[in-house]
């Protein structure tokens, strides 16, 4: 116990004066989470609605490829990003390989599942004569899908909140894409990957953890909250 | 699109010939999912089924727990046990750090909460009649459990569907106990950030193409549940 003690009292310090390092370290985590999420949201809740709403030919068939696009491992994504913007790559003209830019369009791809897959389920929760009664009073396409979003905003605050959740504890992709350059494009959770692998006894490290955990315990606070609410719903970060 | 031709060409090479060391990691992964599936299973589903059967004080407390375990970032978890695991730390003297054991301890502890939540949740869905009549019958606590189990089978498959796509797609707490050292205790996840970390792209395509097939393989496996079971939704927290 006594080590663990030492930890924790060479990290707090660290944590308390705000140490610039870490401070760099949760404020690239924060943007990342947040644009990638923005982003995501952007492009995948129109998508969303089309699979909740829409009634076309093949619908299910491509909820299911949404529902199987959340097992994505994060590595696959990384490398294919990261062989698309090498300097021979389709997009290597970009000249945006080993940046925080190629690390948020890594991250916004792996959070698009999240938002197109649950915007769908937290639709199909909804009671089934809902949308069918305003359909036949004659509402709109765009009104449809606005007031699908309004009653199914508990199930959408959580699609968000996993996909926030995702982006801030994803690694895998984020060492790949970004190359992980300190002070850079550096996140929290892929700083301990490289903190742990070199400087084992670092009360950064420790210290990096803390402020990590804070961020998800808000977060998984806030999930089950949610839950608590909605029981049954059920969602879980895809964590890196 | 040249590069991504180029390092195809040189990767298919690798999979067809059955490149030797790439076979061993293939082996060396399958073995981990497989193992710690199996040991999550073994120490988890009398735990779910006890959150999902049990009547007994502050059991919804404990469900919100370990749905929200489900959120633990492993890189979180990997540094937690690297710290427990690091030579002047409690349990020290074990040895553990930079060897396959520590791998396999990891995995399972990450498909636990799979394994625990999920499985739970699939009992809770049950037909709620189903549990009270065989109870009042006279059932006993076993007799109950096989019940829920094999009423809520397809359910608890999906978990352990779940279990296993973890494990094969998560990099962070190996990498970080295990070392991520080339030729002994490295997965296919892993395997993928050593190769483009040393720019060995055609190698990590090899590896992120087998590792999306064994994926691809897993969830066509949920997929045939999923049409079965009508509703039962799951997905994999992979692995960074």
């Amino acid at each position: 116990m006594h080590y663990l003690w030492e930890q924790m009292r060479g990290a707090i310090p660290l944590i308390a004066h705000g140490d610039p390092y870490i401070v760099g370290l949760l404020w690239v985590t924060i943007r990342v989470a947040v644009v990638s999420t923005a982003a995501a949201l952007l492009i995948g809740l129109p998508l969303g609605l089309a699979l909740g709403l829409g009634r076309f030919r093949g619908r299910r068939a491509l909820q299911i490829l949404a529902n199987a696009s959340l097992a994505l491992p994060p590595v696959v994504v990384g490398i294919a990003v990261l062989l698309l913007l090498l300097p021979h790559g389709a997009l290597g003209s970009l000249q945006i390989e080993f940046s925080l830019n190629a690390v948020y369009i890594a991250q916004t791809i792996l959070a698009l599942p999240y938002v197109v897959a649950l915007t769908p389920a937290a639709i199909q929760g909804l009671p089934p004569g809902l949308l069918v009664q305003a359909r036949a009073l004659g509402a709109g396409r765009l009104q449809l899908s606005g007031l699908a979003l309004r009653e199914a905003k508990i199930g959408m605050i959580a699609a968000v909140i996993a996909a926030l959740g995702a982006t801030i504890s994803e690694v895998g992709a984020v060492v790949i894409v970004g190359g992980n350059f300190q002070g850079h494009d550096e996140t929290l959770a892929s700083a301990l990957l490289e903190q742990f692998n070199y400087t084992a006894h670092e009360p950064y490290a420790t210290a990096i953890a803390l402020v990590l955990l804070a961020l998800i315990l808000v977060l998984a606070g806030l999930l089950t909250v949610l839950q608590q609410r909605t029981q049954g719903i059920q969602l879980r970060f895809r964590a890196a | 699109m040249r590069l991504i031709w180029d390092e195809l060409g040189k990767a298919l090479p690798m999979i067809f010939h059955g490149n030797p060391q790439l076979l061993d990691v293939i082996w060396f992964t399958v073995q981990v999912a497989v193992v710690a599936t199996a040991a999550a299973t073994l120490i988890g589903l009398p735990i779910g089924l006890a959150l999902a059967l049990g009547r007994f004080r502050g059991r919804n407390l404990l469900r919100a727990l370990a749905n929200a375990s489900l959120a633990l970032p492993p890189v979180l978890v990997g540094v937690f046990l690297f710290i427990l695991f690091s030579p002047a730390a409690p349990l020290g003297f074990l040895h553990l750090i930079w060897t396959r054991r520590v791998v396999f301890i990891a995995q399972t502890i990450l498909a636990l909460p799979f394994v625990v939540a999920l499985s739970a949740a699939a009992i809770q869905a049950l037909a709620p009649g189903l549990l009270a009549q065989a109870r009042l019958l006279g059932a006993g606590r076993l007799q109950v459990s096989m019940l829920a189990l094999r009423e809520a089978r397809i359910g608890v498959i999906a978990a352990l569907i779940a279990a296993l796509g973890t494990s094969l797609a998560e990099v962070a707490a190996v990498a970080l106990l295990g070392g991520n050292i080339y030729g002994y205790d490295q997965t296919l996840a892993s395997a993928t950030l050593y190769e483009v970390g040393g720019g060995y792209y055609a190698d990590a395509v090899a590896i992120g193409i087998v590792l999306i097939v064994l994926i691809l393989i897993l969830m066509c496996g949920l997929g045939v549940l999923q049409q079965q079971g009508n509703g039962i939704r799951m997905r994999f927290r992979s692995a960074a």
